[in-house]
C-alpha cells in the first residue's frame, strides 16, 4: 500500500482566470491542446503508485466529473483504489469563506478515515512532473513535520505574480509563505505542494478553521512555521502556473520548445487522460504548418505558426494563425488572420478577417463565440 | 444481449500471408491501419455502435497481440454489465482432444456451447479484417423484414472483377438470392459477398450441427453452409452494401487504403462524430510539427514529431520524420523513426522500423510499394 493518499486542492479566491474561468476550473483547463491541467498532479500521483485521490472542487463541477469518471484512465484501480471527486457548494460564491479549509471541512470525516499515514497535497492549476515517492522519503528522513515544494526561478518580477514564494533560511527550512509582488527576479515560487502525516493535516485543518473563517492552509501552515519544522524542497524540471490568462498562454506555447517539452512529456511517466477517440489531424495541399502542436481530428488547409490547436479544429483556407492557443471544436475560417490569441471552445471565427492582439497581452475569445 | 437479440462472431483467425513480414508476428486484424487504429477496431466499433452487446472473437493463426488487444472491450466501450468482448481461440475439448478451426463454419460451431449461453436469436458473422463502417442494426431490421433464414451483405462490384469474389445471383426485384458462386469465370452478377451474414440462430445451430459430422464438408460458410441453405429451398436475401469497403490482402492495397484517407471527401469519412472508430488510448502528447517542417497532404496522429518535409503520406502514433528528412507518398507505421536526411518514397515502413541518416528508401517510379520491415543502415 502506497504511505500516503493524494489530495488535489482547489486554488486560492484571489486567483481569477480572465474568461477561461467561467466555464469551468482551471483543474479543468484544457493544456497543449489534448490534456486538462489535472492530469498532471493525477498521474503524478497514479505514477507514484497512489491509489486514493481526493479531487476538490469548486463552482463549476460538470466538466471535471466527466473529464475524471471513475479515475480508471489514470491507472487507478477500481477495485484496490478510489478517486474521489469532492465538491463543495456551500462557500463558493463568497470570496471570503470560500477557502480550502472550508473544504476540507465538510469532508473531515472522509480525510480522518483514510488508511494512509501521510498526505500530499498539489495544486489543479500548475503544471511539472514529480515523483512523489521521491518527496516523501525526503520528507520522511529529513524528519520536518511539513514539506513544501517549491521552484526557483529568476523571472519572478513580472511571472508568478498571483503565487507565493518560500523564505527560506539557510538549512532550507522554511522561515514564511508570502506574496509575491514582484520586488525581485529570484525567488522560490512556492509550488502549492505539501507532504506531511495525516494526523497533522487533520489538526492543522481544525486550527485554520478555529483561528479564522478566511484562513487557508497556506494561512495556517504559515502561522505555524515558527512552531512546526517547515522545510522546503526544490523541483527541477518543466513548472508553470495556470493563475491567470498571461501565465496560462505562455505555460501553453513555452512548451513549443521541444527539448524544454521533452522534460514534462517522459515516457517513463506518462500523462494520463480521457481519450476522445477523436481520428488523428488531416492536412490538405496549401497547409502550412510551423513549430506547433496540433491535436488529432483537426482539418488544416491554412497556416498554423508558434500555436497550440486542440482536437477537432478546422483551419480553414488561406487562414493565418500565428502564437494563439485554439480549443477544441473551434473554426478559424478561410483567409481569417489571427495572432496571439486565446481561443475558447467551440469558437467560430468566421466573419472578422483580422484579431490581433499585443504579444505581452494576448487576446481571448469567448467560447461558443462567433466571430 | 438486451439491446438487439443479436450476437456477434468476428472470424479473426487468418494470417494474411501476402502482407508479408507485417504478418509474421500478429494475424491480420491486428494490423495497423490509418495513423492509430488497428483493423479489426472496425468491425468491433460497428458492432458497439450497431448496438450489439455480446461479441465473440475467433482468432487463431499467432493470436497472442490480437488476444490481448481485442480482450480489453472497454476499448468500445463493450465492458457494461451486460456487454463484452469474448476473445475464442480453439480449445481442447472433453471428447474430441484439441481441434483447431477446420473452417469457418467449424469455428462457430465449436462454439455454440458459448453462443446458447447468451441464447441469441440472431447471430451476426463478420470478417476481423475489413475495413468499412456499417450499421448491422439496419441489416437486422432488412432480415426481420424479409423474413429470412439468412441475409448476406454485398457489395457490387465492377462487373469485369466479379470473377475475383464470392457472387450472389439475386432475383433482382427482390434481392431474394438464388445461387452462390465462389469466383464464377462467367459473372451473372455484379453482387460479391462481403463475408458479413445474419442467421436465424435456430436455423444456423441445426445446420452447423450437421455439418460438423459431414466428411465432405470443408466446414466453410461459403462453400458449405450457403449452399445447403439454398439447397433447402431456405429464405437467402442480399442485403446491397454502399459506402467504403476494402480488404486489404496486400501491401499495395493495404497501402493504398491508407492513402484513401487523405481525399478531404474519402467515403470512410473518420471525422464523423455519430459512428467513432474506437481504438487503444495511448498517451502521448499531441504531434509536433517543427519550425522547418513542412506538411501538406497528410494524415498525422498524436504522438509523432516532424522536423523534415511530409507530403501525401500517412504517419501513425509516435512515428518521428527528423530534420531534413521527406516522406512522399508513404505510410509509417507505429513508431517508425526517419533520421535526418533520409528519404522515404512509395514505401511502407513496418512498425518501429528505423530508417538511418542520409538513407534513401524505395523510389517514385517503382511499380510496387516497398515494405520496409528491418532497419535500414544510414550513409555517411
Amino acid at each position: 500500500m502506497a504511505k500516503a493518499f493524494g489530495i488535489i486542492n482547489t486554488p486560492a479566491s484571489h486567483i481569477k482566470v480572465e474568461g477561461l474561468q467561467q466555464h469551468r476550473p482551471i483543474g479543468a483547463f484544457s493544456f497543449l491542446g489534448r490534456y486538462r491541467a489535472i492530469d498532471f498532479p493525477i498521474s503524478n500521483m497514479s505514477n507514484s503508485d497512489f491509489t486514493r485521490i481526493q479531487v476538490y472542487v469548486q463552482g463549476r463541477v460538470r466538466s471535471l466529473a466527466e473529464h475524471l469518471g471513475s479515475g480508471r484512465h489514470y491507472n487507478i484501480n477500481s477495485k484496490r483504489g478510489k478517486l474521489q471527486l469532492l465538491f463543495s457548494e456551500e462557500n463558493a460564491l463568497n470570496d471570503i469563506y470560500n477557502t480550502d479549509i472550508a473544504n476540507f471541512m465538510e469532508y473531515i470525516d472522509s480525510i480522518r478515515r483514510m488508511r494512509e499515514d501521510y498526505v500530499v497535497i498539489a495544486p489543479s492549476y500548475m503544471i511539472y512532473t514529480q515523483d512523489y515517492r521521491r518527496l516523501l522519503d525526503t520528507h520522511v528522513e529529513s524528519g520536518a513535520d511539513v514539506t513544501l515544494l517549491y521552484h526557483k526561478v529568476e523571472n519572478a518580477k513580472d511571472a508568478f505574480l498571483n503565487c507565493d514564494f518560500l523564505n527560506l533560511n539557510r538549512q532550507k527550512g522554511v522561515a514564511s509563505i508570502e506574496r509575491n509582488i514582484g520586488s525581485a527576479k529570484d525567488k522560490n515560487i512556492f509550488m502549492d505542494t505539501y507532504v506531511m502525516k495525516k494526523e497533522l493535516f487533520v489538526e492543522l485543518i481544525m486550527k485554520a478553521k478555529k483561528t479564522s473563517s478566511m484562513y487557508t492552509l497556506r494561512d495556517i501552515v504559515n502561522a505555524e512555521c515558527g512552531e512546526l519544522d517547515v522545510r522546503g524542497v526544490a523541483h527541477k524540471g518543466y513548472f508553470a502556473t495556470l493563475t491567470d490568462l498571461k501565465s496560462y498562454y505562455h505555460a501553453n506555447l513555452d512548451l513549443l520548445d521541444y527539448s524544454l517539452a521533452s522534460t514534462l512529456f517522459d515516457p517513463e511517466w506518462p500523462i494520463y487522460t480521457k481519450t476522445t477517440d477523436a481520428c488523428p489531424t488531416q492536412y490538405f495541399e496549401g497547409a502550412s504548418v510551423k513549430n506547433s502542436y496540433i491535436s488529432n481530428a483537426c482539418q488544416v488547409e491554412g497556416t498554423v505558426e508558434n500555436s497550440v490547436i486542440g482536437r477537432s479544429c478546422v483551419i480553414g483556407k488561406g487562414a493565418v494563425v500565428k502564437n494563439c492557443i485554439v480549443l477544441a471544436y473551434s473554426t478559424i475560417g478561410e483567409g481569417v488572420h489571427l495572432e496571439n490569441q486565446i481561443v475558447d471552445k467551440w469558437a467560430q471565427i468566421i466573419h472578422a478577417k483580422e484579431i490581433v492582439s499585443d504579444p505581452a497581452d494576448p487576446g481571448y475569445i469567448q467560447r461558443d463565440d462567433t466571430l | 444481449m438486451s439491446q438487439n437479440n443479436m450476437l456477434a462472431m468476428i472470424l479473426a483467425g487468418g494470417r494474411g500471408s501476402r502482407l508479408h513480414d507485417l504478418t509474421n508476428k500478429v494475424a491480420k486484424p491486428a494490423v495497423s491501419y490509418g495513423g492509430k487504429y488497428r483493423i479489426i477496431d472496425f468491425p468491433l466499433s460497428n458492432c458497439a455502435n450497431s448496438g450489439i452487446d455480446i461479441v465473440g472473437v475467433l482468432t487463431q493463426y499467432e493470436s497472442v497481440l490480437l488476444n490481448s488487444y481485442v480482450a480489453q472491450g472497454r476499448r468500445w466501450g463493450l465492458d457494461t454489465r451486460d456487454s463484452g468482448v469474448f476473445v475464442l481461440p480453439p480449445r481442447e475439448k472433453a471428447d474430441a482432444g484439441l481441434d483447431v478451426y477446420r473452417g469457418t463454419a467449424d469455428a462457430i460451431s465449436q462454439n455454440i456451447d458459448f453462443i446458447d449461453n447468451y441464447d441469441p436469436e440472431y447471430l451476426l458473422i463478420l470478417s476481423g479484417d475489413h475495413i468499412y463502417k456499417m450499421n448491422y442494426d439496419k441489416m437486422l431490421d432488412y432480415h426481420k423484414e424479409k423474413g429470412a433464414d439468412a441475409t448476406i451483405a454485398v457489395l457490387p462490384v465492377p462487373i469485369k472483377e466479379a470473377s475475383r469474389f464470392g457472387i450472389m445471383n439475386t432475383d433482382g426485384e427482390t434481392n431474394k438470392i438464388v445461387e452462390f458462386e465462389e469466383k464464377p469465370k462467367n459473372p451473372k452478377s455484379n453482387l460479391a459477398s462481403m463475408g458479413i451474414y445474419i442467421f436465424t440462430w435456430k436455423t444456423l445451430r441445426k445446420l452447423l450441427l450437421a455439418d460438423m459430422k459431414n466428411p465432405d464438408s470443408s466446414h466453410d460458410f461459403g462453400k458449405d453452409i450457403i449452399p445447403t441453405l439454398l439447397n433447402d429451398g431456405k429464405a437467402l436475401y442480399a442485403y446491397k452494401f454502399e459506402g467504403y469497403w476494402k480488404d486489404v490482402g496486400t501491401i499495395d492495397s493495404l497501402w493504398e487504403a491508407n492513402m484513401d484517407l487523405l481525399n478531404k471527401q474519402n467515403d470512410l469519412n473518420m471525422n464523423d462524430t455519430t459512428w467513432t472508430i474506437y481504438t487503444e488510448d495511448v498517451t502521448t502528447p499531441p504531434q509536433y510539427i517543427g519550425a522547418n517542417a513542412s506538411v501538406e497532404n497528410a494524415y498525422i496522429t498524436q504522438g509523432c514529431r516532424i522536423e523534415g518535409k511530409v507530403k501525401n503520406a500517412v504517419l501513425f502514433t509516435n512515428s518521428v520524420v527528423e530534420e531534413g528528412a521527406q516522406v512522399i507518398d508513404s505510410v509509417l507505421m507505429p513508431g517508425a523513426y526517419v533520421e535526418a536526411g533520409a528519404v522515404v518514397t512509395r514505401a511502407l515502413v513496418a512498425d518501429n522500423v528505423r530508417i538511418g541518416k542520409n538513407a534513401v528508401v524505395g523510389s517514385a517510379d517503382s511499380e510496387n510499394i516497398l515494405l520496409v520491415a528491418k532497419r535500414v543502415k544510414g550513409v555517411e
